[in-house]
């Protein structure tokens, strides 16, 4: 007990780990509104009619989702300075994030997108609507109800993938923890950081989760032959 | 007003059409017949240039709909379509269904989009159902929204596809009656359907179609009583 929750340490941990939380809400903060804003570009480029773009924007989600962050992160931070590209550790990491989850991301906008029937686009032309104004009046509003769970997920992902970032040096939870822990020699403020992660975690995992139980409550509770909005799901 | 010269739609290997001519003239209310894959629903789909064409011409009112260099967004503004799914937009209420296009493609003033769907809404009966989103509407309420939908782009043609085949018995009449008040002022409109009621009483003509081409057309009060081909007399023992 003492070895992994050493009240000494763990008090004197709490509030050194607590000042690393302005860094880490910047990271996400950034990371998720660029990541989130790459990532429906991405995915619109995805199943545009240019066929040269499409296959350039799903080899990029391909090649994303294939590497680990991990490497990503050292590759921006240490790879690049090699030919003198210096990004900071922030910066460095907010990169990487966007990268990598913009690919994720494009792919959940992407099955969104998907999953509004073919009626409602037909529709929209049929009155007279360009495709991209149908596309931002008539499929995307409806899309963005559908990719709110998925992309709660992926945030819940994001916050937990900002650890990593300890390898580049910035100074986030983990990076302070493993700091801590050497220096006392005790592994209490790894405790520390694990609680700080879940405090944030398991609440968006609730949410995720209720709100992933409402659509499909509402989509059920209907039987009506309509313009329903499918669950999830690619379509078509 | 609507040409078709020789329109084939090939899926792949499914020939769909094979050689559609049809010419509609102003007023005229054209009722399209056949069984299922005949081609009826493609052919309404080519008219407004949802679906490419792979061969031959659409004219709509002087103009090739499927010219690589015509705006045909700007030409399916004049032509309305009606979907045999209805196909409300379910994150918009009824008359926001209505006002949509009038605002974001005409660009209409918020107040008079707003005045010219609640005159449609009434048109077609539905003016105590302004604020009552798609879901929360009986399917055919919902199918005349549809319609006020597409009348709200004042459109000079409207295309009707299956438009009641969705609807449980009950509900077809209401959406015909406006069809027909529809006909009764002068609408140009190609009506897909299998109702032979509102063929005979509102339709101005009758098309019979059979593998993707017209087998015989002529007045539809003659025709369903005496059809001349061998094809339309046996559909239409089976329908009638």
């Amino acid at each position: 007990m003492d070895t992994y929750f050493n009240p000494q340490i763990f008090a004197d941990s709490i509030w050194l780990l607590i000042k690393t939380l302005p860094i880490v809400f910047e990271v996400l903060i950034l990371g998720l509104i660029f990541s989130y804003v790459w990532g429906l570009a991405l995915s619109l480029i995805r199943i545009s009619r240019f066929r040269i773009l499409r296959y350039l924007s799903g080899a990029y989600i391909d090649f994303f989702r294939g590497l680990p962050l991990l490497l990503l992160f050292i590759f921006i931070y240490y790879g690049l300075a090699v030919v003198g590209v210096k990004l900071n550790a922030i910066a460095s990491g907010v990169l990487g994030l966007t990268l990598c989850y913009g690919a994720y991301s494009a792919e959940i906008f992407r099955a969104g997108i998907q999953a509004i029937p073919k009626g409602q686009m037909e529709a929209a032309r049929s009155l007279g609507m360009s495709s991209s104004q149908a596309m931002r009046h008539v499929i995307l509003p409806q899309a963005v109800k559908l990719v709110v769970p998925p992309l709660t997920n992926e945030f819940i992902a994001m916050i937990k993938d900002t650890s990593l970032m300890s390898v580049i040096t910035v100074p986030e939870l983990l990076f302070r923890a493993k700091e801590k822990m050497g220096v006392v020699a005790n592994p209490t403020p790894l405790t520390v950081a694990a609680i700080i992660y879940v405090a944030f975690t398991i609440p968006l995992i609730r949410v995720a989760a209720r709100l992933e139980n409402r659509g499909r409550r509402r989509s059920k509770g209907k039987d009506k032959p309509s313009t329903e909005m499918p669950k999830g799901g690619v379509m078509h | 007003m609507i040409e078709l010269i020789d329109v084939h739609k090939h899926f792949g290997h499914l020939k769909v059409l094979q050689g559609v001519d049809l010419t509609v003239v102003k007023k005229e209310v054209v009722v399209v017949i056949g069984p299922s894959g005949s081609g009826k629903s493609t052919m309404l789909r080519c008219i407004n240039g949802l679906e490419p064409v792979t061969k031959g011409k659409v004219i709509i009112e002087g103009e090739d709909i499927h010219a690589p260099h015509t705006d045909a967004n700007k030409i399916r503004q004049r032509i309305g379509m009606v979907f045999q799914s209805f196909n409300l937009f379910p994150h918009r209420n009824a008359i926001q269904n209505v006002m949509l296009a009038p605002l974001k493609v005409q660009k209409k003033p918020k107040g008079e989009a707003e005045t010219i769907a609640l005159e449609l809404l009434a048109k077609v009966g539905l003016a105590d159902k302004a604020d009552a989103y798609p879901d929360e509407l009986s399917g055919g309420q919902q199918q005349r929204v549809a319609i006020a939908r597409a009348l709200a782009m004042q459109p000079d043609m409207m295309l009707f596809d299956e438009v009641t085949s969705a609807l449980d018995p009950e509900l077809v009449a209401e959406v015909l009656g406006v069809m027909q008040n529809l006909a009764e002022a002068g609408m140009t409109m190609v009506v897909v359907t299998h109702e032979m009621g509102f063929a005979r009483e509102v339709g101005s003509r009758l098309i019979f179609m059979d593998g993707g081409v017209v087998v015989e057309e002529g007045d539809p009060r003659e025709m369903i009583v005496a059809p001349k081909e061998p094809r339309t007399q046996k559909f239409l023992s089976m329908v009638l």
